[in-house]
């Protein structure tokens, strides 16, 4: 997806993108938590192992930190938005 | 010095040191002419991404997270690791959640520190008092943990007393705090950061060649010790530890006012989305590589971690065993980095807490101009004082200090969760409920604390945070509503819904 360019919106709208962006964080973070418990405790009982390793401890390792990394890059490369923050300091 | 070490694994110890001071001294010429108190506390809000990004993975990765935490994945197997990656969440939560809010807000209300926010939301100087007082005294108490923690392993490792550690490390961190502001921490965590990454990789090289390779360590653990393997450590892992992790080292990080005011710093919005990313791939590589680096240490330690003295001493013995002794310098500069990163973030914060939010807000008030120059003063020497303060108690270190740590970060998160999420994505909360909750969830969490109370053997944060729920939303039913011209400003979407 194209980055978008800061916009240009009203005081309201920029509260209301970045409520929306809060939100999503917080449903990524319940998807982070429902993947945790699966890749670790439920499949914890699978005698499955690679490189000596039982997949609960790469899936709920490995495979969690991989999770989260794919949700950090949809929530700031797809879901937020570059907006002017104001103030003079801004660019 | 009339002691014998290995100067060796000095060395390089010093040129870091030096390094740090260096940077500090440069940051401190280049923002020569700007505003003293936004460069000092915030950096002048000029953080770019990657910056971002280290100096928040920097100041939340302690001295713990490279020395107690990887200690107890030797002893406890991969249920450690499974839940230390909880962690991956911290960076991606607190600037999903607060970056862009607590940015809009600092810009609006020329706020520089989180404090300055809370008294603006909930117009409240007494509030604002009791959150600098809070924030000064259970970062006090974590400092105090990163400096014993650092000096005990720079002792462990380098054969230098443990007096020569904390001078060496404790008054460079306090020195080039309090010589070049956040801009200075900032830079310097990046550097610690990346130093940190350096020394997992090294350790990990040597761990993997002194236990005569990965396959070798691995068949002979499968066979020797088999609860590594089981999430619940065959017991040592309870479900009441994951619970209390996600809660003291994941979801309510966000609300830890050194990373929050993270927020306040960073320049644009570009920057912040790098940073998320950024963030999540270097805490996690921290958090996995090191304490599976603990596990690996089996193939170099063969006793308990008892033998060894306790968890904490499993990484220092490891280093000094499998490393030769000419790079076991480089290798404890990541442990001591993550110690100097996280004192120099928590001592600007505290130090921004008594000047900013306290001495200068009052002087305002009062009608009393203070100059630059006094402002400049006092900044430096409130710095140096509470960085002494904490190196002096330092000296004769409390002997339940990693208790102490986990207390401090459990406080800090009862008395701040709610009144930061409720206070800036609720209408509804008020000065009432704030107070309420600040004040009598940390009473409530420091007495069952200290009290030893549990429900269900979980961490009293549980409690702490909980009832600090209960008691906000009961403040916010009965106190009086936040004022329209507040509303309109930490609200402006939900008013112009309304008109």
């Amino acid at each position: 997806m194209q980055k978008k360019n800061p916009v240009s919106v009203s005081d309201a709208q920029k509260f209301d993108i970045v409520r929306r962006e809060a939100i999503y964080t917080g449903l990524a973070l319940v998807g982070l938590i429902i993947f945790w418990l699966i890749a670790g405790f439920a499949t914890a009982s699978l005698d499955v192992k690679f490189f000596h390793l039982p997949l609960w401890a790469i899936l709920g390792t490995i495979g969690v930190w991989s999770v989260a990394i794919i949700i950090s890059a949809v929530l700031s490369k797809v879901l937020f938005r570059d907006i002017d923050l104001g103030g003079e300091d801004n660019d | 010095m009339t002691e014998t070490g290995n100067l060796s694994a000095l060395l390089p110890l010093i040129l870091f040191m030096f390094v740090m001071v260096g940077i500090s001294i440069f940051v401190r010429n280049r923002q020569a002419g700007k505003n003293f108190v936004s460069s000092y506390f915030v950096g002048n809000r000029e953080l770019g991404g990657f910056v971002l990004a280290m100096t928040t993975v920097a100041t939340y990765s302690s001295v713990s997270s490279f020395v107690g935490g990887p200690g107890m994945a030797y002893q406890v197997g991969f249920g450690w690791i499974y839940m230390a990656v909880v962690q991956v969440t911290a960076i991606f939560l607190v600037l999903g959640i607060f970056g862009k809010r607590v940015a809009l807000l600092a810009r609006k209300l020329n706020a520089v520190t989180v404090v300055d926010i809370i008294r603006a939301r909930f117009q409240s100087d007494f509030l604002a008092a009791i959150a600098a007082f809070v924030i000064v005294l259970f970062f006090c108490g974590t400092m105090t943990a990163q400096f014993v923690g650092g000096a005990k392993l720079f002792a462990a490792v380098t054969g230098y007393s443990y007096e020569s550690g904390l001078f060496l490390f404790g008054l460079v961190v306090v020195i080039y705090t309090s010589i070049g502001g956040f801009r200075a921490v900032a830079l310097t965590d990046t550097c610690c950061a990346l130093i940190m990454m350096i020394g997992i990789v090294l350790l990990l090289h040597y761990v993997l060649e002194a236990g005569g390779g990965y396959d070798n360590i691995m068949t002979t653990l499968e066979t020797n010790n088999p609860e590594l393997f089981e999430p619940f450590s065959f017991g040592n892992m309870p479900w009441t530890i994951y619970f209390t992790q996600w809660l003291l080292v994941g979801i309510c990080t966000i609300a830890l006012p050194q990373s929050v005011v993270r927020g306040i710093s960073y320049k644009n919005t570009q920057g912040l989305h790098q940073a998320m990313l950024i963030g999540t791939i270097v805490v996690g590589f921290m958090n996995i590589g090191i304490n599976f680096t603990g596990i690996l240490a089996h193939g170099v330690l063969t006793g308990t971690a008892a033998d060894y003295g306790g968890v904490d001493n499993i990484i220092p013995t490891t280093i000094v065993k499998a490393m030769p002794p000419e790079l076991v310098g480089l290798a404890i500069i990541g442990p001591l980095a993550a110690s100097i990163s996280t004192i120099s973030g928590l001592l600007i914060v505290a130090s921004s807490a008594i000047v900013k939010d306290v001495y200068l807000h009052y002087a305002q008030k009062n009608n009393r101009t203070v100059t630059p120059n006094k402002v400049k003063f006092l900044s430096m020497t409130t710095t140096a004082i509470i960085g002494a303060t904490v190196f002096v108690i330092a000296l004769t270190p409390p002997s339940l200090i990693w208790l102490i740590n986990m207390f401090a970060f459990g406080g800090l998160e009862t008395a701040f969760f709610w009144t930061l999420l409720l206070g800036l994505f609720w209408r509804g909360a008020n000065k009432m409920g704030a107070m309420l909750s600040m004040t009598g969830g940390t009473i409530i969490y420091c007495a069952t604390q200290a009290a030893g109370f549990k429900i269900l053997n979980l961490h009293q944060i549980t409690i702490g945070i909980t009832c600090s729920l209960i008691l906000f939303l009961i403040g916010s039913y009965f106190g009086k509503k936040s004022d329209d011209e507040t509303l309109q400003m930490f609200f402006p979407e939900k008013t112009s819904e309304r008109n």
